[in-house]
């Protein structure tokens, strides 16, 4: 008996040691990125690299005074709330039409787009946007990532309204509520944290797309993360502002993820595994 | 109620519903279905350095059969996706494996866990560009400082596929295996009790018990990721940008450039279309393999 125990208490030291390890492996190169942005500057680029350092904001302050940097972080915002906005207007009406009339091909419309490489879609909308004087514009930008939004809002919104008894909106109906008075009146109310977390959800994956915003957006459009682009081309010695501007451009999504990871394993697969 | 009545209240209720997902469908057919008939169409085109248009037939294709960075493009890009698939999985599992085993797992150490897959690629491009720089980077430090030769990593043409690899599966291993953990959670636990009291070992219990079971669930998320890393762009275009030369200069990579930096559209559509009936394609087999493996 004093064999298994041993044995038992063996195998969790063992989880716990690769566990440690895993947890190493996972955050040393953020731990690393936030550190260097926190460097003074001969100290990024030294050789052997140093952990101990005197902290200093400099990194920061030349990102903000060299770089439009504030003005890029507002154009992600427009750009980032205005397709989340769009996505939650189309996404929630048609999550509660597939929900109730098990009619699923609006939906699966919606994912198989998403499923094509983005350049796919990239070349026609330039063709078209340039047409009609929209490259570089925020109409444009938001369109392209409603793309985005859209099938993220659907499918996880989907199994929240999946989950609200039949009876509800029986009863609803018997009383002589419309279809759409039930969505906005009764539904919606009932899978308010499913809206929450697709809306934040949609939010992170809209901050974290790269290539529509690269052709789409010009210089007074620019995302940070097309302007990501510009803050490498610096050299070397930039090594500080450079992981200021990526520490920063990574905060907002990491804190959102943070506020809903308990709710985030069905949603990032769509709802192809329940959480 | 009459039969007419009822009748008619459904027909207003179908209405009604589709009122409510037309929206959604109206704008991914004007965004989406529209623009890639339109691609169709342009792949049969080609564009004069005039700018001006004419009808091409099959040119563009026949020229993607002959093209050699077309070919080139695909190796890279099914090399990558071997590559980053296999660590991903194997890794993922492992990952999920410890993760079940760490009973009550605090919300703060699963965020931390789930940290490098909501940054942005782009980001994990950059922080890694540093980190892995030949000659001032802390992984050739690492590296030397246990007796091993430093790499070139990024910029050596053999590494750089293999190093780009590893860096999108430290971005998106912790997200299979967080999947994994799904369909581990589900697992009926008596399956296991069994197991015990037939005293099987740990690694017999896993082989034949939990791995089976679990490969439906693998499989989803093999499908998950197959569809992001065959058109795998983000941490490449930030890092290398297709090189050093060409060697990581994959088809999404190669049909972006041909598009936005030659402008030659025609012949980035007939690109982009047959990159897309690839992803299809991979996506259809996966989905046959996990009919082929469900147990439920």
């Amino acid at each position: 008996m004093t064999d298994a125990a041993n044995t038992d208490r063996w195998i969790r030291w063992l989880n716990l040691v690769q566990l440690v390890l895993a947890g190493v492996i996972i955050m040393a190169p953020t731990v690393w990125m936030v550190l260097s942005s926190f460097k003074p500057s001969f100290e990024v680029t030294a050789y052997p690299p140093t952990l101990i350092f005197t902290p200093t904001l400099d990194n920061y302050v030349e990102l903000t005074k060299t770089t439009p940097f504030m003005s890029y972080a507002v154009n992600s915002l427009i750009v980032t709330v205005g397709s989340t906005a769009l996505g939650l207007l189309f996404g929630i009406p048609a999550a509660f039409a597939v929900s109730w009339t098990r009619i699923s091909w609006p939906a699966i419309l919606t994912l198989a787009a998403r499923m094509a490489p983005g350049t796919l879609f990239l070349l026609p909308w330039y063709v078209m946007f340039r047409q009609v004087g929209m490259i570089g514009s925020y109409t444009a930008l938001i369109l392209s990532h409603a793309v985005i939004t859209l099938p993220i809002v659907i499918w996880v919104l989907l199994p929240s309204f999946d989950g609200i008894p039949r009876s509800v909106f029986e009863a609803a109906q018997v009383d002589g509520c419309g279809v759409t008075r039930i969505l906005w009146r009764i539904a919606l109310p009932l899978v308010a944290s499913g809206v929450a977390v697709s809306a934040i959800l949609a939010f992170v994956f809209s901050w974290n797309y790269f290539l529509f915003a690269l052709v789409l957006s010009n210089g007074d459009t620019k995302t940070l993360i097309a302007a990501a682009f510009n803050f490498i081309g610096e050299g070397s010695t930039q090594w500080g502002a450079l992981m200021a501007a990526a520490t920063l451009i990574a905060l907002p999504p990491l804190v959102l993820a943070a506020l809903v990871q308990r709710w985030l394993v069905s949603g990032l697969t769509l709802g192809a595994v329940k959480g | 109620m009459s039969d007419a009545a009822a009748t008619l209240t459904q027909d207003r209720q179908k209405l009604e519903m589709s009122a409510l997902s037309a929206p959604a469908v109206i704008f991914t057919v004007a965004m989406i279905a529209f623009p890639v008939v339109y691609t169709i169409w342009l792949g049969f085109q080609t564009f004069s350095s005039t700018g001006k248009q004419s009808f091409a037939g099959l040119a563009n294709y026949s020229k993607l059969i002959s093209d050699y960075e077309f070919w080139h493009g695909l190796w890279v890009t099914v090399a990558l996706f071997v590559l980053s698939l296999v660590l991903q999985l194997v890794f993922g599992v492992w990952l999920a494996l410890v993760l079940f085993h760490a009973k009550r797992l605090p919300g703060i150490v699963r965020s931390l866990f789930i940290s490098p897959f909501m940054m942005p690629p782009v980001v994990a491009g950059m922080m890694w560009l540093v980190i892995l720089d030949p000659s001032l980077g802390a992984a050739n430090y690492i590296l030397q400082s246990f007796g091993l030769p430093p790499s070139d990593w990024l910029a050596s043409p053999t590494w750089v596929i293999p190093t780009v690899a590893l860096i999108d599966s430290w971005q998106w291993t912790p997200y299979v295996a967080l999947i994994v953990l799904g369909g581990l959670q589900s697992l009926p636990p008596s399956v296991y009790e069994a197991a015990q009291i037939d005293g099987a070992s740990p690694f017999k219990t896993f082989q034949r018990i939990t791995l089976p079971l679990l490969l439906p669930t693998i499989v989803t998320a093999a499908i998950l990721r197959s569809v992001d890393l065959l058109r795998f762009f983000d941490i490449i275009y930030i890092t290398t940008q297709g090189g050093p030369g060409n060697a990581s200069n994959t088809l999404n990579i190669y049909g972006f450039r041909v598009g936005f930096e030659f402008f030659n559209i025609g012949y980035a559509s007939a690109l982009m279309l047959t990159l897309t009936a690839i992803v299809f394609g991979a996506v259809l087999a996966f989905n046959r393999l996990r009919g082929a493996v469900a147990w439920s």
